[in-house]
């Protein structure tokens, strides 16, 4: 292989690696809180919306690490507030009904948005030190020539590795993971043995909040900061949910990561690339109608 | 005794429709005093018809379809090109636009009829949204891409020019037959096999019925319905606006019909006036936070008053005191669900306390 050809092929991957992280982010939320608490969050779009706009408006009067600090938690109050206040009252309701629910949510939000910051992109600099770009063929030891990177992006690439990262370690060597893990298999054996499965499961949903908050305020720069935004990444990261199969927290990343590379692959064919996110979910979905990772019983 | 309820019944249906016609082919002249305009009535008939064909869908079967704006933009786009490039006349691009949807209705459905419940909801929406994305791209030569489908035909129906009343009357006519055949849908065995796959799918396909097909009509026929209301849109003012093709519309008609209570075929139609009413004449008091206000009632809606506004009615009599039936859910959850059980471990949870 010629070294233009590696060059392409990881600029490429990186790209894909970059498309699918933000997607990654909002799909992990949304997944955790249908696997645990069955509900289809409508609104998630919006809670990274709120999330970017929270961004702005911090970083611009206190500083970019004050954002990254105070967004998430701002969001995870947000999503227990959500979860306590209003939707743990759908869990008696139909199906339809929570997805209404939080539609009308997402709207209200958007609408909201709208009236306080105007139907426009409002800008959302980055950090001066996440400007400009990195010279990756110092660092990376194939690539010949010159193979240059935004370090913003890049940076973004990091930061939901360790979010995710995180997440896994959460659900796996902890013991609040291990609740939630077996909760999601089943409730009720958890709750004979005394352990209080709803309030773990509300906090899921702050988490899932939480995760969408993060994404906002590293995304955000990249996906632009206006109110038609939230529903722009709603969609991909419900395909992403579905293709990796519900409630399936590998199987979201895995999906990710595919419809990210499907995104940057076809980068160069303009008109396939708006609609290469719904062709892979035909297929999957025709061949595998559980999604990649779905479990079988679990809401087919 | 049968026999002459069964007349009686005919009689009744009968005074129904008239009285609903009636009430139909006179909005151009008592909507303005309500402080609407003639325009507004045909867009509150195109809508309604749209609302009906969405009730046979969401009220009758039970399945929220995000993805409906797929139908009534490719009604209006189709119909935007065949009165452009073929003929002025709008029988045959209305032909040619019911007669595509229902072949786009179809595939759609083989490929989100699979799944239910949220399932469906997501998928019917990333396929609304991934036509969207194909209008602006791949088709963008014959679409206009962003800028819409602009023409400068004036429409014709054998002759007749379309405007004004005459569009009006036309698609009124149209929405009177679609509410007679709703009913007649609702009535037949037909539309009780599609409100048992509401209840219980999994028993009817045990009892040897051909669940599939089932739906795929109900889905089919509702698409249809849109197709119809998506191409007088374009004869009522021709012009095609990308949003007929945008997950907004899709969201709208789901608004409307929920706002209205579904599956009760009047409701969805009064929630879609209300919308258009809302966003026409209420807009001019309150400005452009409209929106805002309509999600506000949409949730207060769907929290505390999941029948829609035609529950209103039994509510106020149950509170005189009259007997009336419970509300019964209006989309009941799928078979296996884990309401019950989820209740059971709520309360569980309460007597655990903070564990």
């Amino acid at each position: 292989m010629s070294g233009d050809l590696i060059n392409a092929l990881f600029l490429q991957i990186l790209t894909g690696l970059q498309l699918g992280m933000i997607y990654a982010m909002i799909a992990l939320g949304l997944t955790l809180i249908f696997g645990t608490l069955g509900v289809v969050n409508f609104a998630h779009g919006a809670l990274y919306l709120i999330g970017a706009y929270c961004a702005v408006i911090i970083a611009g009067k206190l500083g970019f690490l004050y954002a990254v600090i105070l967004v998430p938690l701002i969001l995870f109050v947000i999503g227990i507030i959500l979860e306590r206040g209003l939707i743990q009252y759908f869990y008696d309701r139909p199906h339809t009904d929570q997805i209404l629910v939080t539609f009308g949510l997402a709207i209200v939000a958007e609408e909201a948005l709208k009236w306080i910051f105007g139907a426009n992109n409002i800008p959302y600099p980055v950090p001066s030190w996440g400007q400009g770009i990195v010279m990756l063929h110092e660092y990376v030891p194939f690539l010949s020539g010159f193979v240059v990177f935004p370090k913003w992006r890049l940076i973004l690439i990091l930061v939901s590795l360790v979010v995710i990262g995180a997440l896994f370690f959460l659900l796996q060597f902890t013991r609040f993971g291990l609740v939630i893990r077996s909760g999601m298999r089943d409730a009720e054996m958890v709750r004979f043995l005394g352990i209080n499965i709803t309030r773990r499961f509300a906090a899921v949903f702050g988490l899932g909040a939480l995760i969408a908050g993060i994404a906002g305020v590293f995304g955000g720069p990249i996906t632009q900061v206006s109110p038609a935004v939230g529903m722009k990444m709603l969609v991909p990261s419900f395909l992403v949910v579905v293709i990796g199969g519900m409630g399936s927290v590998a199987g979201a990343l895995i999906a990710a990561v595919v419809l990210g590379m499907a995104l940057s692959f076809t980068a160069e064919y303009s008109s396939i690339q708006q609609i290469i996110i719904y062709l892979v979910a035909v297929v999957v979905l025709l061949t595998r109608p559980r999604g990649l990772m779905g479990k079988k019983g679990v809401f087919e | 005794m049968s026999a002459m309820s069964k007349t009686s019944g005919g009689g009744r249906e009968l005074l129904v429709i008239g009285v609903f016609a009636a009430i139909v082919l006179l909005l151009p002249f008592w909507l303005p005093l309500l402080g609407g305009y003639e325009a507004l009535a045909t867009k509150i008939v195109i809508w309604a018809l749209f609302a009906l064909g969405f009730d046979i869908l969401l009220g009758f079967t039970g399945f929220l379809s995000f993805g409906h704006a797929a139908f009534f933009g490719t009604a209006a786009y189709t119909t935007g090109l065949m009165l452009k490039h073929v003929s002025a006349d709008i029988i045959p691009a209305l032909a040619v636009s019911v007669s595509l949807t229902l072949v786009l209705a179809i595939v759609l459905g083989f490929l989100t009829l699979r799944r239910s419940g949220i399932y469906f909801s997501i998928l019917t929406l990333a396929f609304g949204e991934m036509l969207y994305a194909a209008v602006l791209s791949i088709f963008q030569g014959w679409t206009g891409g962003d800028n819409g489908l602009t023409m400068s035909t004036k429409p014709t129906l054998l002759g007749l020019p379309m405007q004004g009343l005459n569009v009006f009357y036309v698609c009124a006519v149209l929405l009177i037959g679609g509410f007679a055949l709703a009913r007649q849908i609702k009535r037949s065995p037909f539309g009780l096999m599609l409100m048992s796959i509401k209840e219980n799918p999994m028993r009817l396909e045990y009892t040897g019925v051909n669940v599939m097909a089932y739906k795929m009509m109900a889905f089919t026929i509702s698409g249809l319905y849109a197709a119809v209301a998506g191409s007088l849109m374009v004869v009522y003012e021709p012009y095609v606006a990308t949003e007929f093709m945008h997950w907004t519309t899709s969201g709208e008609i789901v608004i409307m019909s929920v706002i209205g209570g579904v599956n009760t075929l009047l409701g969805p139609m009064i929630g879609a006036a209300f919308m258009l009413f809302f966003e026409n004449v209420v807009q001019a008091f309150i400005g452009e936070q409209w929106k805002l206000i309509l999600g506000a009632i949409f949730v207060l809606v769907v929290i505390f008053l999941p029948g829609g506004f035609i529950d209103l009615a039994r509510r106020v009599r149950k509170a005189m005191g009259h007997m009336v039936p419970s509300r019964r859910d209006n989309v009941p959850d799928a078979p296996g669900s884990m309401r019950e059980d989820r209740q059971k471990g709520r309360r569980a949870d309460a007597q655990l306390g903070g564990r």
